[in-house]
């Protein structure tokens, strides 16, 4: 066995009692790092075994506003597995269409925190402009902009009319155009890749041994994506590609989420294309067989994972939900080590984390005295945007515009 | 019983499961292909660490999806969800621990990334992962009190509303 | 027009607004945010997003309040000076919504502190939002009288 052991956990005794995350700091470096979690814990695990199988997709897809469908078809998959359903397919090219336009919702709404972050708000302000569309077309689609309700047991709820179809390419055409922008910025801006590039570094090795996942796993050059590893929904009849980068820093989990918009517009086309007739849904029986399933989707921010157990009741026995968030917070310290404290925000903002953080405090120790004091994520943030003009990396300044703002 | 097709159909999972059998006799017979990609497999708590070392250093299975914990009644349940990047199968390892003795030793070693899972387990379950790095309990809030687990079946929200009446 | 009316009020008296998110799914929280770019633009409307509780006027208010965050929220709407208007936007700021009964979660803002405007939702649009901002400054207006 030629695994090294890892000690996880405070190194330092300063570190011991982490609240949000708490940095040791060498001068300007981050000697050491602690994150402690948990403070949106909402008891969701225990509230799914009094509840029916139906009324758990509701609430499930409130994990995470972000990735709701991926949670849902996450879910129900698992639930489907084990009353031996199969789903008509066009359900399956329907719950992908829907996971695709989530995805680039969520990678839009990244590019635009990501600038926010640095203090690039004109980047932040098209991102979040660009995603309107695909809001608008969620909402067309669901009835929704967030928490589709496009999920049931043995299918979706909706179907989509030629018209719809009609919309969502058109769309896709608008986005693609838009996109090309954020491609441009990202591959030719100097000033984004003299702020982005060589922080938050994650190896090939580390990623893999610490189990990141999606795009910061991909960033880190390991073409892993579970809709071609493991496919559900329609994945397995469409041609996936898998994005990556070998940057492994921040600079490359952003072009990582560009290609994937890029990719996302490709599959909702060929989708549409080959949308298959027939029903949307089979009948679900009330009561489950008693089994388990383990189900996973490929949600914006990486693998998530359903365990769900029955017991032949209409309730659950147990449901185990893993987001990919989890599994790239093991990463985060590693990331946030030996950098410097002005890249904090923009490296925790790269792995698109599932909370809130802009919430959280941070709290600061000097190796050298001991001394700490806490700061605000928005101090944190601007001290990151002032150490960095002081170099002379001003987001503000970049050139590379579009006509339409 | 398999019909061919059916043992055709699950090659891979099947070949997964005679190359355990064949390192771990006393295993043999016992795993299940329950679905495409699916695999589950029950394991003594004394062979745990090096059935997961064997999976993920010689069979692939070096990604730790995550780990469920569950109060299964009569005991606790642990299972381990490990999945190969080759094959796409989710390979499941489930163990169990008396509930006199709620014991299951760390995985870190082989499954760097396996903190929170294994905290996750300490905090909602009250069971302890030997081995684990001294840290902040995972995931619960710091206001929680002591002693309640509520992933175990006889634990009901009512309970903590009690201890706060109580407190007061 | 009642757009006129409100952009010339919020120009004179610029609303310092701070949100606090006490465990929600982080929809409503997107939402809000959405509303501050270049479609919905709240800005626009003279309302900006500040950090510091001791000089905002409205605290808006997303999520359930859960066991962790019910001190910290007591605390903020403790620390913000007279006048102060609280918001709940979305179901789960109003009465919890689909997490009633998990056990971190304790109930809708009004468990906690007084709240002055519902806006419901799951998650709430922007032009609820907007909708729920107007109504809020008419009755700021009546309070100040």
């Amino acid at each position: 066995m030629g695994k090294i052991v890892v000690p996880f956990g405070p190194q330092h005794p300063a570190l011991e009692e982490p609240e949000s995350f708490s940095l040791l700091l060498e001068g300007e470096r981050v000697a050491a790092a602690a994150v402690a979690l948990g403070y949106n814990h909402r008891g969701m695990e225990k509230a799914c075994e009094s509840k029916t199988y139906i009324q758990n997709i509701y609430l499930l897809e409130r994990i995470c506003g972000i990735c709701s469908h991926a949670h849902s078809t996450c879910y129900v998959e698992s639930v489907e597995s084990l009353a031996g359903i199969e789903i008509p397919r066009r359900a399956a090219y329907l719950r992908s269409l829907i996971g695709e336009l989530e995805r680039i919702h969520s990678h839009l709404l990244f590019l635009g925190v990501a600038g926010h972050e640095i203090g690039f708000m004109t980047f932040f302000m098209y991102a979040w402009k660009d995603r309107e569309i695909v809001m608008d077309l969620l909402e067309d689609l669901t009835g929704n902009r967030i928490n589709y309700g496009m999920n049931t047991i043995g299918g979706v709820r909706r179907d989509i009319s030629p018209e719809q179809c009609e919309r969502v390419l058109k769309a896709m055409d608008q986005l693609e155009e838009r996109t090309k922008y954020y491609q441009q910025v990202a591959t030719e801006e100097e000033t984004m890749l003299g702020r982005l590039a060589g922080i938050g570094v994650l190896s090939r090795e580390d990623g893999l041994r610490l189990g990141a996942q999606g795009p910061v796993l991909r960033a880190s050059g390991v073409a892993r994506d579970v809709r071609r590893d493991d496919p559900y929904d329609a994945y397995s009849e469409l041609d996936v590609r898998v994005a990556t980068d070998t940057h492994a820093d921040v600079y490359g989990r952003v072009v990582v989420r560009v290609l994937e918009l890029m990719e996302s517009y490709r599959l909702i086309r060929e989708i549409v294309k080959n949308l298959p007739e027939g029903p949307i849904s089979v009948k679900a029986p009330v009561k489950i067989p008693a089994g388990e399933a383990i189900s996973r989707v490929e949600a914006p921010r990486g693998e998530d994972v359903h365990y769900t157990r029955s017991n032949g009741t209409d309730k659950p026995e147990r449901v185990k939900v893993r987001a990919p968030t989890l599994a790239n917070l093991a990463a985060i310290t590693n990331m946030i080590e030996g950098g410097y404290l002005a890249d904090v925000p923009i490296v925790i903002a790269a792995i698109d984390p599932c909370f809130s953080c802009t919430d959280r405090t941070v709290k600061l120790v000097r190796a050298e005295s001991g001394e700490n004091r806490t700061i605000d994520w928005q101090g944190l943030r601007q001290y990151g945007i002032d150490w960095y003009r002081k170099q002379g990396i001003d987001m503000e300044k970049i050139k590379i515009s579009r006509k339409d703002m | 019983m398999e019909t061919t097709a059916e043992t055709n159909v699950y090659e891979t999972e099947n070949l997964l499961l005679s190359r355990l059998y064949g390192r771990f006799p006393a295993l043999e017979g016992a795993g299940a292909v329950t679905a495409k990609r699916r695999v589950f497999l029950p394991v003594p708590m004394e062979h745990l660490l090096d059935v997961l070392s064997f999976a993920s250093e010689t069979l692939g299975y070096s990604s730790l999806c995550t780990i469920t914990g569950m109060d299964s009644g009569d005991c606790f349940e642990f299972i381990y969800h490990i999945a190969s990047d080759e094959s796409g199968v989710v390979l499941n390892l489930k163990t169990r621990a008396p509930k006199e003795d709620p014991v299951v030793p760390t995985v870190l070693p082989i499954y760097n990334g396996a903190i929170f899972y294994e905290r996750e387990l300490e905090g909602m379950l009250g069971v302890t992962v030997k081995g684990l790095p001294a840290g902040r309990q995972y995931p619960l809030p710091d206001n929680w009190p002591a002693g309640q687990y509520p992933l175990r079946k006889d634990w009901k929200p009512e309970m903590l509303t009690e201890t706060a009446t109580e407190e007061k | 027009m009642i757009v006129d009316r409100i952009v010339r009020w919020a120009r004179q008296k610029s609303p310092w607004i701070i949100h606090f998110n006490s465990g929600a799914c982080n929809a409503c929280d997107i939402e809000i945010i959405a509303s501050l770019t270049p479609r919905y633009d709240v800005e626009r409307l003279g309302l900006q997003l500040k950090g510091s509780p001791r000089h905002a006027d409205v605290l808006i208010c997303s999520g359930p309040v859960t066991m962790q965050q019910r001190e910290r929220l007591i605390t903020i709407y403790e620390q913000m000076a007279e006048p102060k208007f609280v918001v709940a936007v979305g179901t789960c700021a109003c009465s919890s919504g689909v997490f009633q009964g998990c056990y971190c979660v304790q109930g809708g803002v009004d468990t906690a502190i007084p709240v002055d405007l519902y806006i419901p939702g799951c998650p709430v649009k922007p032009e609820a939002i907007i909708d729920g901002v107007t109504k809020l400054i008419d009755s700021m207006e009546a309070k100040k009288k």
